[in-house]
């Protein structure tokens, strides 16, 4: 196809291309589907949205939502499922919606709730990311929005709190973890030896939580003992993302900063 | 003893597919069960949600947590699965929660003509006026949160349709020709597949284009069919809607 893709996403750090889990599905579908995809990373400019990311866009669309992208993709004939069997492609759903269900609030708290890890990492991250005074609202936002969701799938009506699913959703990531771990075994791709969709999901939101240098690290201490997993990621970053992390140094040098606490937050939402 | 929101009148799709899936499961593990309706079930159960088992001096409420209990007594119908089998079994029960179970759900609190209909009588239908409209009321509020929060808001009734076919079609392609998921004993996802499946064939609603979707693919029917007369005709037990 010639119409040319755009993907507005989140930038990357700590030797990921990106460090949302979202984007990072995206951007590892294409390049296990052969998609050329142009990758604009969101910035200090005013240019492009900030709302829903990752965003696609081509000529006459505008795509938002991994799954609504990665539709949009194979429609292009950018398939990266060719070769699955229909009980594969019935397995893939089953899995991310386990990923979705098991994974995603624990991997939420640890980037958005979890304060130490919010105010030290997460938020000064984000915050580099975009232009004052967006900078002192949208992270909160996004934290609201992943406490939100966190409360609303697990907590229990009609007063929602925190302390009693907190525990909850970091023993469903690691039973989560260990059977993803199971799943695997000691194949390199969970269906074969091309990747599919499932990998790209997998590797969206294990990527980030194996690489991203947080205080509070209980979820990340436990998927590193599941050696399978980590070296499932390190597999993908080495094969299909070599090549564009040297475009990444400069953000890497911030990351630097971040990681050795020379960066004060100067906002004074805090 | 198994408590669940009385039949006929109160009784919504998600709860009814929820009470059966429990029902269907301990049926399963040859335990005998008294069913109980109550129209304040979801206020006496210790997570809000129905249904809930009431055991000696012991509640649990929930599928996921009377699985582990059941087997905690000595009861399990996955000890024959191996590692990579227990996974695809979670990774299944959580498909059919997170599109099935939403799918009634947003049909149920967020389509205005089941809304209108069906939802709000039933719902509030044991409550003196205007009790049973606040109670209404606030529980739809509570549903559209949630919808909101895992970005279903903004779903389109035919997109939610969708979705539940793909979710079916997902099932009838691991099912294949086989009597139950994993051959040939039926285990807890059977139990969810079989609650679920079966409510939405049976419910009356305003359409019926969620109980069509799941028609299309007549393995998934045999496969309730099969369920229903083995486990609930053959003991004569109690009716199942």
């Amino acid at each position: 196809m010639a119409a040319s893709l755009e993907l507005s996403c989140w930038g990357g750090g700590w030797g990921l291309p990106s460090v949302h889990s979202e984007s990072l599905v995206v951007m590892a579908y294409a390049k296990f589907s052969g998609a050329p995809l142009k990758v604009n990373v969101i910035d200090n400019t005013w240019r492009g949205s900030r709302g829903d990311v990752p965003i696609l866009t081509t000529e006459d669309n505008i795509v938002s939502q991994p799954a609504k992208i990665l539709n949009f993709l194979r429609k292009q004939k950018y398939n990266a499922d060719y070769e699955l069997s229909a009980k594969q492609g019935a397995d893939t759903l089953a899995y991310i919606a386990l990923l979705e269900e098991k994974l995603l609030p624990a991997v939420l708290h640890t980037f958005w709730v979890e304060s130490d890890n919010y105010f030290t990492v997460t938020k000064p991250w984000f915050a580099s990311q975009i232009p004052f005074p967006l900078s002192l609202i949208l992270p909160g936002r996004m934290s609201r929005g992943a406490l939100n969701r966190i409360l609303l799938t697990r907590g229990q009506p009609p007063l929602y709190h925190l302390r009693e699913v907190e525990a909850q959703i970091y023993r469903d990531a690691k039973e989560c973890l260990n059977l993803l771990s199971n799943r695997l075994g000691t194949s390199q791709f969970f269906f074969g030896n091309t990747p599919s969709t499932l990998d790209a999901y997998v590797f969206g939101f294990l990527a980030p939580l194996y690489k991203v240098r947080f205080p509070k690290i209980q979820l990340q201490e436990h998927l590193k003992q599941l050696s399978n997993l980590c070296r499932f990621c390190d597999d993908i970053l080495s094969s299909y993302f070599r090549i564009s992390l040297g475009a990444f140094s400069c953000v890497n040098r911030y990351q630097q900063q971040i990681d050795f606490g020379e960066v004060h937050s100067h906002d004074s939402t805090t | 003893m198994l408590y669940c929101i009385s039949t006929g009148e109160q009784i919504l799709l998600s709860d009814n597919a929820a009470s059966l899936a429990v029902q269907a499961f301990l049926q399963m593990c040859n335990l005998p069960i008294k069913v109980v309706c109550r129209a304040n079930a979801e206020y006496m159960s210790p997570s809000g949600k129905v249904p809930f088992i009431h055991v000696g001096n012991q509640v649990v409420s929930e599928l996921g947590p009377i699985v582990q209990f059941v087997k905690a007594k000595g009861h399990s119908l996955s000890d024959g699965l191996d590692e990579v089998q227990k996974a695809e079994m979670k990774a299944y029960m959580e498909l059919v929660n997170n599109m099935l179970l939403t799918a009634e759900l947003y049909l149920q609190w967020c389509d205005e003509a089941t809304v209108g209909e069906i939802t709000h009588a039933r719902y509030g239908s044991p409550y003196p006026w205007p009790l049973n409209h606040i109670l209404a009321y606030q529980k739809q509020w509570e549903i559209k949160r949630k919808m909101k929060a895992i970005g279903w808001g903004k779903k389109t009734l035919d997109q939610v349709l969708e979705d539940v076919d793909q979710c079916c079609q997902a099932l009838s392609q691991r099912l294949g020709t086989q009597p139950y998921f994993f051959n040939k004993q039926p285990t807890e996802l059977d139990a969810l597949v079989f609650g679920h499946l079966y409510t939405i064939l049976t419910t009356q609603l305003t359409n019926d284009e969620l109980s069509e979707k799941v028609k299309n693919y007549s393995n998934l029917l045999a496969f309730c069919r099969r369920i229903e007369q083995h486990y609930f005709e053959d003991r004569g037990k109690d009716r199942l809607s």
